[in-house]
């Protein structure tokens, strides 16, 4: 359904995406997870014809978004991570607005309307003009307004950002509903639990590169269920080296003066050997944190960075 | 076309959530027009110049002079004052000019001697005084032509009774005035009616038609600046649309750039066009305005609109930032205004600078408003302001356009 082959987007010297390639199909979450600049949303750019791609094709239902873009266009549904809405209109006339632009007219166009507003859940506050929103209101209708066309492949950039808990349930199961009627969503973010929660698959983005692709299952499969304890105090890189070699199956993933980062199967019935070893390289620790395999605990043991650096 | 119409619409209905900003539009325009007129010393009417006579002559016809402006009185105020007051009135800035009949002077006009006029104007304003200083030159012109009919008997008239008598007998009365009467007889058949009938054609209609009434030289200029106004408003409303992220939106659907920009000036014409219903609304209270030609001066204001929408939506998109883009289209706005004639009338320019400011988009857009108030309509005049404004405006959009496609969305 919608297809990414070696995308590539340069500005400048700046490799923003490099040689991005994926395929998601019809009734599928796909998630593209990656901290801040990770390229996630010069993807979304690239594949919602916002920008040109460097190099490479997007491919949404064999219409490429450039030679073919009225056409790919018209398959396509944004959600932006900012309100794109005219906050002096009524939320009516911006579903309306936005309909019109996909080529909705008369009956046809004031019949989605209704639907999407029932969906969304301001069919009773449809008339007023949508300054006089909560922030959960007008991230309902930012929704809306990227599905009032029915696409065939939703893109949703970030669009939890800064929303309250309830208004959050309520958007992710909006998403829900539009895969479970075929559409296939490309959903990028920055937190994992909702990415865990959400997506079918997941695609993890690093410096413009895609470093792991796959289901959950998959992904979690690559840690081998391996925790990750994070210790802070005081630390001799080589000598905690050295004396952590000495544990079974502990992989250091990161050391610096201040802190230390274990990957082990496990952990909690090895923590005692851990201290052990720490204690024999003179290491002061001050916190310890466990964390059972995630999301977050691939992408640091495959960056050696958090998520939210 | 549908895209098109509905970003029209949406953009009508945002600016009509938004009366304060439409209010400044028109109230600023109409305030400063209002300041200026009274500046000028008119409240809307027809303002008077203020004459200060000093009559040393102090004869019959110098009286008569002194009693009032003739036929312009509608325009002229005669004042007779002392030779030091009018020179202490006039230095002060009380009064449009300051006029010195010398003492013998009726007499030397009449026995077709040398004699000299002196006018004092005041420099600070500049459009009374050169009445003041037109009607004194017809003044001249028209005593020199009564002096070749009627010299002589005038000159009888002047120098009174040869014996000494204090009045004309009747005898002698009657002899002038059959001589008169006669030399206007013999005149009768070229002056009731002209044996030379004068047809006027005008090739090119002058640029500008002197009007006396203040309020109403200042009004073209008060339109356009209100139509300026709009435009810019209305320029800004792409960082706008920047900002809330509506542009990226738009820019993600099957729709092209071009009919969103197309409908965003559709939408400040229409505003454009209530503008400047207004103002020739205005107009016609204060001026006979020819009724059939009220559609072209719509839809010239419209046009001039639609224009400047493109011309300041095209410097706010070639702006780094939306403060770069409003700076930079008020450089532009304030001095065209100034210079095109929007805030002080061509009329009341230095001519340097009319002849400069005429050649604006707007000075021209001022001067065809103007032609058209003052009933001339020229094809030809209109149709290539129409192309001076139309085909930089139109380059201007396609400039505009793909400023908008480009990097202007995702800088």
């Amino acid at each position: 359904m919608i297809e990414l082959t070696s995308l590539r987007k340069e500005y400048g010297d700046l490799v923003a995406v490099d040689g991005v390639e994926f395929a998601a199909q019809a009734g599928e979450i796909f998630g593209l997870l990656g901290p801040n600049g990770a390229g996630k949303s010069t993807t979304i750019g690239c594949i919602s014809g916002l920008l040109q791609p460097t190099a490479g094709r997007v491919r949404v239902l064999g219409h490429d978004i450039v030679a073919d873009a009225v056409a790919a266009k018209q398959l396509l549904g944004i959600v932006p991570q900012e309100l794109a809405l005219y906050e002096d209109l009524s939320a009516r006339e911006n579903l309306a607005y936005w309909g019109g632009a996909y080529g909705l007219r008369g009956a046809e166009l004031r019949g989605r309307v209704d639907t999407v507003l029932e969906t969304i859940g301001l069919l009773d506050r449809a008339k007023e003009p949508v300054k006089k929103y909560s922030g959960g209101m007008k991230r309902r209708l930012n929704f809306g307004c990227g599905v009032i066309h029915e696409p065939k492949v939703l893109l949703l950039d970030e669009p939890t950002v800064g929303v309250d808990p309830q208004s959050r349930v309520r958007l992710l199961d909006l998403v829900r509903a539009q895969a479970e009627s075929g559409t296939c969503v490309l959903y990028t973010t920055h937190y994992m639990e909702e990415a865990q929660d959400l997506c079918d698959r997941l695609a993890i983005m690093d410096n413009g590169k895609i470093i792991a692709l796959g289901t959950l299952e998959e992904l979690r499969g690559e840690l081998d269920e391996r925790d990750l304890l994070r210790l802070t105090g005081t630390f001799d890189a080589q000598r905690t080296r050295a004396a952590l070699a000495g544990v079974d199956e502990a992989e250091v993933v990161h050391v610096d003066e201040t802190s230390l980062m274990i990957s082990m199967p496990d952990a909690w019935s090895k923590l005692p050997a851990v201290f052990g070893a720490l204690a024999a390289a003179d290491a002061d620790v001050r916190a310890t944190t466990m964390t059972q395999p995630s999301l977050e605990t691939l992408f640091i043991k495959l960056t050696g960075r958090e998520l939210r650096e | 076309m549908g895209f098109f119409l509905s970003t029209a619409l949406k953009d009508v209905r945002r600016r009509l959530a938004d009366p304060i900003a439409l209010a400044l539009w028109i109230g600023i325009p109409a305030l400063i027009g209002g300041l200026m007129s009274l500046a000028m010393g008119g409240d809307g009417g027809t303002p008077k110049a203020r004459v200060l006579l000093v009559d040393q002559d102090d004869t019959f016809l110098s009286g008569l002079l002194a009693s009032g402006g003739g036929p312009l009185a509608e325009f002229i105020e005669v004042e007779t004052v002392g030779l030091e007051e009018g020179r202490e009135r006039i230095d002060d800035g009380d009064g449009t000019a300051l006029l010195i009949l010398p003492a013998g002077f009726v007499e030397a006009v009449l026995k077709e001697e040398p004699a000299t006029l002196q006018l004092v104007v005041n420099p600070s304003q500049r459009i009374l005084p050169s009445i003041v200083q037109q009607f004194l030159e017809a003044l001249v012109d028209g005593t020199f032509y009564l002096q070749r009919l009627l010299g002589e008997q005038l000159r009888e008239l002047a120098e009174g009774p040869l014996d000494g008598a204090s009045f004309f007998g009747d005898a002698k009365l009657a002899e002038l005035s059959m001589s008169i009467n006669q030399r206007m007889k013999s005149l009768e058949s070229t002056l009731f009616p002209p044996v030379i009938k004068l047809e006027e054609v005008l090739d090119d209609p002058p640029e500008e038609q002197e009007s006396f009434n203040f309020a109403l030289l200042m009004l073209p200029g008060i339109i356009f600046m209100s139509l300026l106004f709009v435009a810019q408003g209305v320029s800004e409303d792409v960082w706008q649309e920047k900002n809330m992220g509506t542009l990226r939106r738009m820019i993600s659907t099957p729709q092209s750039v071009a009919a969103f920009l197309a409908g965003k000036v559709a939408a400040g014409s229409l505003i454009a066009l209530a503008v400047s219903a207004m103002g020739i609304g205005v107009a016609m209270t204060m001026h006979e305005v020819p009724f059939v030609l009220i559609p072209v001066m719509l839809l010239w204001c419209t046009f001039f609109g639609a224009a400047a929408v493109i011309f300041f939506t095209l410097i706010q998109v070639l702006a780094s930032n939306e403060r770069g883009g409003n700076v930079l289209t008020m450089v532009v706005l304030f001095p065209l205004m100034m210079i095109g004639g929007c805030f002080f009338p061509f009329e009341a320019m230095p001519n340097w600078m009319a002849s400069v400011g005429k050649w604006t988009p707007n000075g021209l857009a001022v001067l065809r408003l103007k032609d058209l108030l003052n009933g001339q309509f020229s094809a030809a005049a209109l149709g290539s302001a129409v192309l001076g404004i139309g085909l930089p405006a139109a380059l201007a959009f396609l400039l505009a356009v793909r400023r908008l496609r480009g990097s202007f969305v995702i800088a």
